[in-house]
C-alpha cells in the first residue's frame, strides 16, 4: 500500500461481488441514458429521411421570388441546392383531374421526382408522368397528351419521361405530372411560383431566414417553410411540433433524473453500509477530507470502468433499433450505415455517468466523514428510532417476519425514498411514454382494421350487381359498401360549440330550443362489419345494429374531420334528440352512441358527422344506393385481383388504389414504433435490472443481519418473507408513488402539451395492473438468487 | 441421569492446502442434562468452532451431534430452525444483537420469530436482574458493551432454552458484573433445569462449573480433575 488511496482500489476487489453490482448498477444507467439518446439521434434521422420523402427535400421556399432574389439567394454560401417550383391550382390530364407542377432539373430530386424511362421534360411542350397514371391512362414516352388548365386554357404536351410512383397521389387516383420550366411559364393560368432553397448541413435555418428576410426585405408571407422538416431538424415553429419537443424534454428530463437516481442509490446503500469502516478509519486518524477522497477515488475506479460497459450497450440497443428499420423499410432506409455511430448519445452517455457518480459519491462520502469516529466504530447510527415503540404496533398486527421486514424498510427512510424513487421514475417514464404510444395508434390509421386497399366510388352510386361481384371475386378478403349523404340536422343549441359557433357566426335558434342548420350535416351508413371496427374509436354508448335500427339511433362523432382538420363542432350526450329533415318530413334520432373521430374525410364542409344503419339510412334519406366500396385484398397474388377489378369497372367509378401510401404510412408507423417502443423497452429492461440489482445490493449488505436472524433461530421460510416483505415494501411504495404521479403526468402531457392531438385520456387500468405484476414478479425473482447464497453460507461464517 | 448432547468423533477443517487449519479433532464427549459445563482453552484453540458446531450454526466436516436423541446434522433446515430457536440458547462472542431493535424487542426477538406471546412477567424480571430496566427501549448502539453483552444474555434466556451456549458471556464486563451474570445464569441453569456450556479464559468461573473441558489444539479432553 502506497498511501491510503490505494484503499478504495483494495476494497473494491476485496467485495468484488459488491462491486460488481454498483458497476453494473452504474453501467446500466449509462446504458439508459446513451441509449436513450443514441436512440433519439437516430430517430431524427430516420424521421429527416421519412419527412423528406413526404414533402421534399428543401427547408424553405420564397413566393414569387424575382430573378434578382434568385440570383441574390443562390449565390448564398449556405445554399446547397435551389429550385424554381411551380404549381398549378387544378388540372386535368386527357379529362381526369391531376396534380400539375413543374420544377427545375436540378431540383427535381430534391421533390422525389425519380425519372424511370424517357429523359427530363425541358422543351416548352415536354412533360412526366407518374408510371402507374401512364398505364391506367395508357400512355407512353412519345405519345401526346392533352391538359386542361384551370380557366379551360387546353394545351398538347408530348410525354418525354415516366418517373416513379408517389403514394399520396396514387391514393388520391389523381396522376402528377411535371412540365418543364419554361412550359409552365407559358401557361397562363392560376399557379404559384417560388424559388425552393436546401441549406447545407449544420446551417441554422431560422438565422438564415431572417437574414435573407431582412437582406432582401421579404415580407413572412412570401417566405414557404418546410415545417415537417424542419420540425425533425430542432427549427420548428408549430405549436403541434413544439407541443411534441417539450413533452420529449419532460421525458428526456425524467430519464436523466433516473439515471442520477440509480447511481445515487447504489452508492448510497454502498457507502452506507461501510460506514463502520470509515468509523474505524477515523479512529486511527484519518481526516475528513481524506475520507472523502477515498470515497471519491472508489468512485472514480467504478465509473472508469462501468461507462464504457455501459456506453456499448446504450450503442447495441440503439444499433438494434436501427437495424429493425433497415430491415423492413430497405427502400426507404437503404442508405442508412447499420452502425450508425451517435456522438450525442455517447457523450450524453459518458457526461450523464461521470457527473453522477461525482455527485452520488460526493454526498455520502460527505456522510461517511461527517461520522464520528466513536459512533461508527461501534455501530452504525444511520438508525434513528424515537423511543415509541414501532415494532409493537406492527408486531401485533403482523407475524414478527413480517413486522421487522416493514420495520427495515421503514427505518431507513434515506434508502426506502431512494429505493422507490428509482421504481416510481421508471413507471412514471413508462405511463408518460404510453401517451405517445396510444397517439400513434389513434392517429395513424393503416393500423386499423378497417383500412382499404382500393377504394371505388361514384358520383351516381354503385350497382348492388357490381358489389356482388366484387365480394364473389377471389383473392378479396373482405368488400365493403358505405352510403353517404347530406341532411339537414339540428339539435338543441346548447350543444354547439364555442369553435363551431366562431367558424360560423350567427346561429339561429329557434322558440323550442334547437337550431336553424347553417349548414347540412354528413350522414354516413355502416353495417355491421363497420360498426364493430368502429368500436375501437367508441367513447360512449353501444354499436349494436338492431339496438340502432330499433331504437331508431343514430350515431355522433365527437371530433369530426372538417377541411382535413380535427375539430369539435358538437358536443352530443348520449340520449340526445336530432331531428333530421327526411323527404317524408322530420324524423327523431336518438343518439345512442359517441365516436371519437371516423377515418373518412370530406371536401364539403360539413356541420357534423352522423353515423347510422344502412336501413334507417334509406329511410332518412330514400337512397339505397352504395356510394363507395373499400376492398381489401389477399396478401398474395394481388396485380391480377386488381386487374380483374379494373376491368369490372366502367368510366363513371373512381379507382382509388391506396397500397402504396398505406404502405408508406405503415412505414411511417413503424419508424415510430420501433422507436417508442424501443424507448419503453430500454426503460423496462433498466429498471428491471436496477430493481433485481439494488435488491441484490440491498441483501447482501444485510448479510450479517440475517446470518443473526438465523442464528437466534429464525428458519428459512421466515428469513424468506421477511427479506420479501422489505423489499415489497420499498417496491409497492414505489409503484404506488410511480403510478400517481405517472397519471399525473400522462394528464398534464395530454392537456398541457399535446392539446392537439386529440387524445383522449383514459385511467390506464391494464399499464397499471401489468406494472403491478411486473413489479412483483421481479421483486419476488430478485430477491431469489441473494437469499440463495446467504442459505449457502454457514451461520458462523457469516457472523464471526 | 439422561445426556443431552453427545458428540462423536467431531471433526472441523477450515481451508484447504496451505491455509487449511484443522480447527476441530475428533471431539467426543457427552453432556448431562442439568449439567454446567466450562470450556477453557487458549485463543485460537477452537472453543468457539466447537460451540458453533454444537449449536448448528456450522457444519461439520465429519462427525456428528446428537441433542435431546436428535441427530441435528441430518435435521431439515426447517425443523432445525424451530428446534433451534426452542431449545438453544446462544450467546455470542460478538453480541450479534439487532441494531434496528431496542433492548426489550432483541430479548423477546425469539419468541416473536416462535409466534409466542412473551410471557410479560418472566421479561421484566429478566431485565430487572440482567440490569436493564432502565434501557429497555434504548437501541444497542446506545448501549455499553457490557450492557449489550447482558442483552444477548436475556434473548439467550428469554425461551428458557434447554441448552444454552455462551461463548465468553462476560469477556466485556467487570469483576462484579461478571460474577452477577454467572450467577444469573446459573440460577436459570438450577430453576429450569437447563444445561449450560460456557466458554471462559476466567479460570474463577471454572468453580462454579459441574465440569470443565479443555480445548487445546482443536484437541477436546475433560477435566476430571477440575471437578468439585
Ligand atoms: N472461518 C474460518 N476460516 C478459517 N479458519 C478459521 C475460521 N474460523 C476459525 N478459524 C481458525 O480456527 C481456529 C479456531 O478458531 P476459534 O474461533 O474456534 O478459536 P477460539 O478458541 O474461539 O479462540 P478465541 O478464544 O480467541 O475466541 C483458529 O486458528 C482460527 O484461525
Ligand atoms: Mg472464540
Amino acid at each position: 500500500m502506497k498511501s491510503y488511496l490505494s484503499l478504495a482500489s483494495k476494497y473494491l476487489t476485496a467485495h468484488k461481488k459488491k462491486t460488481r453490482l454498483v458497476i453494473i448498477s452504474v453501467a446500466l444507467s449509462v446504458a439508459l441514458v446513451t441509449g436513450i439518446f443514441s436512440m433519439l439521434d437516430f430517430f431524427l434521422q430516420f424521421e429527416k429521411i421519412q419527412q423528406i420523402h413526404e414533402y421534399g427535400n428543401y427547408h424553405l421556399g420564397v413566393k414569387d421570388a424575382t430573378n434578382e432574389e434568385k440570383q441574390a439567394i443562390t449565390s448564398r454560401m449556405d445554399v446547397k441546392n435551389a429550385g424554381t417550383w411551380i404549381s398549378f391550382r387544378n388540372g386535368n390530364l386527357n379529362g381526369k383531374e391531376c396534380r400539375l407542377a413543374a420544377v427545375d432539373q436540378k431540383f427535381a430530386p430534391n421533390m422525389q421526382i425519380t425519372l424511370l424511362e424517357g429523359r427530363y421534360p425541358v422543351a416548352e411542350n415536354e412533360m412526366i408522368l407518374e408510371a402507374w397514371a401512364a398505364e391506367n391512362l395508357h400512355l407512353k414516352v412519345g405519345d401526346v397528351a392533352k391538359i386542361t388548365f384551370a380557366g379551360n386554357t387546353e394545351k398538347k404536351f408530348v410525354i418525354s419521361g415516366i418517373c416513379s410512383d408517389y403514394g399520396n397521389t396514387k391514393a388520391k387516383g389523381m396522376p402528377g405530372v411535371y412540365l418543364s420550366i419554361a412550359g409552365a411559364n407559358e401557361v397562363n393560368a392560376e399557379k404559384s411560383t417560388g424559388l425552393l432553397i436546401e441549406f447545407k448541413d449544420g446551417i441554422n435555418i431560422n438565422d438564415v431566414q431572417k437574414a435573407i428576410q431582412s437582406s432582401l426585405k421579404l415580407a413572412d408571407s412570401r417566405i414557404i417553410r418546410n415545417e415537417y422538416l424542419l420540425s425533425v431538424m430542432g427549427y420548428g415553429k408549430s405549436n403541434t411540433v413544439i407541443g411534441l419537443y417539450s413533452t420529449g424534454a419532460v421525458l428526456f428530463c425524467i430519464i436523466l433524473i433516473a439515471g442520477v437516481m440509480m447511481i445515487y442509490n447504489t452508492f448510497n446503500i454502498s457507502v452506507m453500509e461501510r460506514v463502520q469502516q470509515f468509523g474505524l478509519l477515523r479512529c486511527i486518524g484519518a481526516s475528513r477530507s481524506q475520507i472523502k477522497k477515498l470515497v471519491k477515488r472508489e468512485g472514480l475506479h467504478i465509473t472508469l470502468r462501468a461507462i464504457p460497459i455501459g456506453v456499448l450497450a446504450g450503442m447495441l440497443l440503439a444499433f438494434l433499433c436501427c437495424g429493425i428499420l433497415k430491415y423492413y423499410n430497405r427502400s426507404l432506409f437503404g442508405e442508412m450505415p447499420l452502425f450508425n455511430f451517435s456522438i450525442a448519445g455517447t457523450i450524453a452517455g459518458i457526461a450523464i455517468g461521470v457527473f453522477t457518480v461525482f455527485i452520488a459519491s460526493s454526498r455520502p462520502a460527505k456522510k461517511a466523514a461527517r461520522v464520528s469516529p466513536v459512533n461508527a466504530a461501534t455501530g452504525s447510527n444511520e438508525i434513528k428510532i424515537s423511543k415509541k415503540k414501532k415494532q409493537g404496533r406492527l408486531t401485533k398486527m403482523f407475524h414478527v417476519e413480517v413486522a421487522m421486514g416493514i420495520n427495515n424498510a421503514v427505518v431507513k427512510k434515506k434508502t426506502l425514498f431512494l429505493m422507490s424513487c428509482s421504481i416510481a421514475i421508471s413507471i412514471v417514464l413508462f405511463l408518460g411514454f404510453q401517451v405517445f404510444v396510444d397517439f400513434m395508434h389513434s392517429s395513424l390509421k393503416t393500423t386499423k382494421p378497417y383500412t382499404p386497399d382500393i377504394s371505388l366510388t361514384s358520383e351516381q352510386g354503385l350497382s348492388n350487381s357490381l358489389y356482388e361481384k366484387l365480394s364473389d371475386l377471389s383473392g378479396i378478403k373482405k368488400v365493403y359498401g358505405r352510403m353517404f349523404g347530406y341532411v339537414d340536422a339540428t339539435f338543441h343549441a346548447s350543444r354547439l360549440t364555442d369553435a363551431y359557433k366562431q367558424i360560423i357566426g350567427n346561429v339561429q335558434v329557434e322558440d323550442n330550443g334547437l337550431f336553424i342548420p347553417p349548414e347540412k350535416s354528413w350522414l354516413i351508413s355502416y353495417d355491421k362489419n363497420q360498426l364493430n371496427w368502429a368500436k375501437t374509436d367508441l367513447i360512449e354508448g353501444e354499436l349494436s345494429e338492431e339496438k340502432l335500427n330499433v331504437k331508431h339511433g343514430i350515431i355522433a362523432v365527437a371530433h369530426p374531420l372538417r377541411n382535413g382538420v380535427s375539430i369539435e363542432t358538437a358536443a352530443l350526450q348520449l340520449g340526445d334528440k336530432v331531428y333530421i329533415q327526411t323527404p317524408d318530413g322530420t324524423k327523431e334520432m336518438t343518439v345512442m352512441a359517441i365516436l371519437r373521430t371516423v377515418p373518412f374525410n370530406d371536401s364539403v364542409p360539413s356541420l357534423t358527422t352522423f353515423i347510422t344503419t344502412e336501413k334507417l339510412f334509406t329511410e332518412l334519406t330514400g337512397e339505397s344506393t352504395i356510394r363507395i366500396i373499400d376492398i381489401q385484398l389477399d396478401s398474395s397474388g394481388q396485380e391480377q385481383t386488381v386487374s380483374e377489378i379494373k376491368g369490372m369497372l366502367d368510366d363513371s367509378i373512381a379507382f382509388y388504389d391506396q397500397r402504396q401510401k398505406n404502405a408508406e404510412i405503415n412505414g411511417y408507423f413503424l419508424t415510430m414504433a420501433v422507436f417508442i417502443y424501443g424507448f419503453v423497452a430500454v426503460i423496462a429492461l433498466i429498471s428491471v435490472l436496477n430493481i433485481v440489482n439494488t435488491m441484490n445490493t440491498s441483501v447482501a449488505s444485510k448479510t450479517r443481519y440475517l446470518g443473526v436472524m438465523r442464528a437466534v433461530g429464525m428458519s428459512g421460510a421466515q428469513l424468506d418473507k421477511m427479506v420479501l416483505v422489505e423489499a415489497l415494501t420499498y417496491s409497492l411504495t414505489g409503484c404506488i408513488v410511480g403510478c400517481i404521479m405517472g397519471i399525473a403526468l400522462q394528464k398534464v402531457l395530454i392537456y398541457n402539451f399535446l392539446p392537439r392531438l386529440f387524445t383522449i385520456w383514459k385511467f390506464p387500468y391494464v399499464q397499471i395492473v401489468l406494472i403491478l405484476i411486473l413489479i412483483l414478479l421481479v421483486t419476488v425473482i430478485s430477491i431469489i438468487s441473494p437469499l440463495k447464497r446467504i442459505k449457502a453460507w454457514g451461520i458462523a461464517e457469516i457472523i464471526s | 441421569m439422561m445426556d443431552i448432547l453427545i458428540t462423536e468423533n467431531l471433526c472441523k477443517t477450515y481451508g484447504t492446502g496451505e491455509t487449511k487449519v484443522d480447527a476441530l479433532k475428533n471431539a467426543s464427549f457427552s453432556v448431562a442434562k442439568g449439567e454446567f459445563v466450562a470450556v477453557v482453552g487458549p485463543s485460537g484453540s477452537g472453543k468457539s468452532t466447537l460451540l458453533n458446531l454444537l449449536g448448528a450454526l456450522d457444519t461439520p466436516t465429519s462427525g456428528k451431534v446428537f441433542l435431546d436423541g436428535k441427530d441435528i446434522f441430518t435435521m431439515k433446515e426447517k425443523d432445525l430452525s424451530v428446534f433451534r430457536r426452542r431449545n438453544i440458547g446462544f450467546i455470542f462472542q460478538a453480541y450479534n444483537l439487532v441494531p434496528e431493535l431496542n433492548v426489550e424487542e432483541n430479548i423477546i426477538l425469539p419468541l416473536l420469530l416462535d409466534y409466542r406471546k412473551p410471557d410479560k412477567s418472566y421479561i421484566d424480571e429478566l431485565l430487572d436482574v440482567l440490569g436493564l430496566a432502565e434501557r429497555k427501549h434504548h437501541l444497542p448502539n446506545q448501549l455499553s458493551g457490557g450492557q449489550q453483552q447482558r442483552v444477548a444474555i436475556g434473548r439467550a434466556l428469554a425461551t428458557r432454552p434447554a441448552i444454552i451456549l455462551a461463548d465468553e458471556p462476560t469477556g466485556n464486563l467487570d469483576t462484579k458484573n461478571s460474577r452477577d451474570v454467572v450467577s444469573l445464569m446459573k440460577l436459570s441453569v438450577e430453576r429450569y433445569h437447563q444445561t449450560l456450556i460456557m466458554i471462559t479464559h476466567n479460570q474463577s468461573y471454572t468453580s462454579f462449573a459441574d465440569r470443565v473441558l479443555s480445548v487445546e489444539d482443536g484437541v477436546v479432553t475433560d477435566l476430571e480433575g477440575v471437578r468439585k
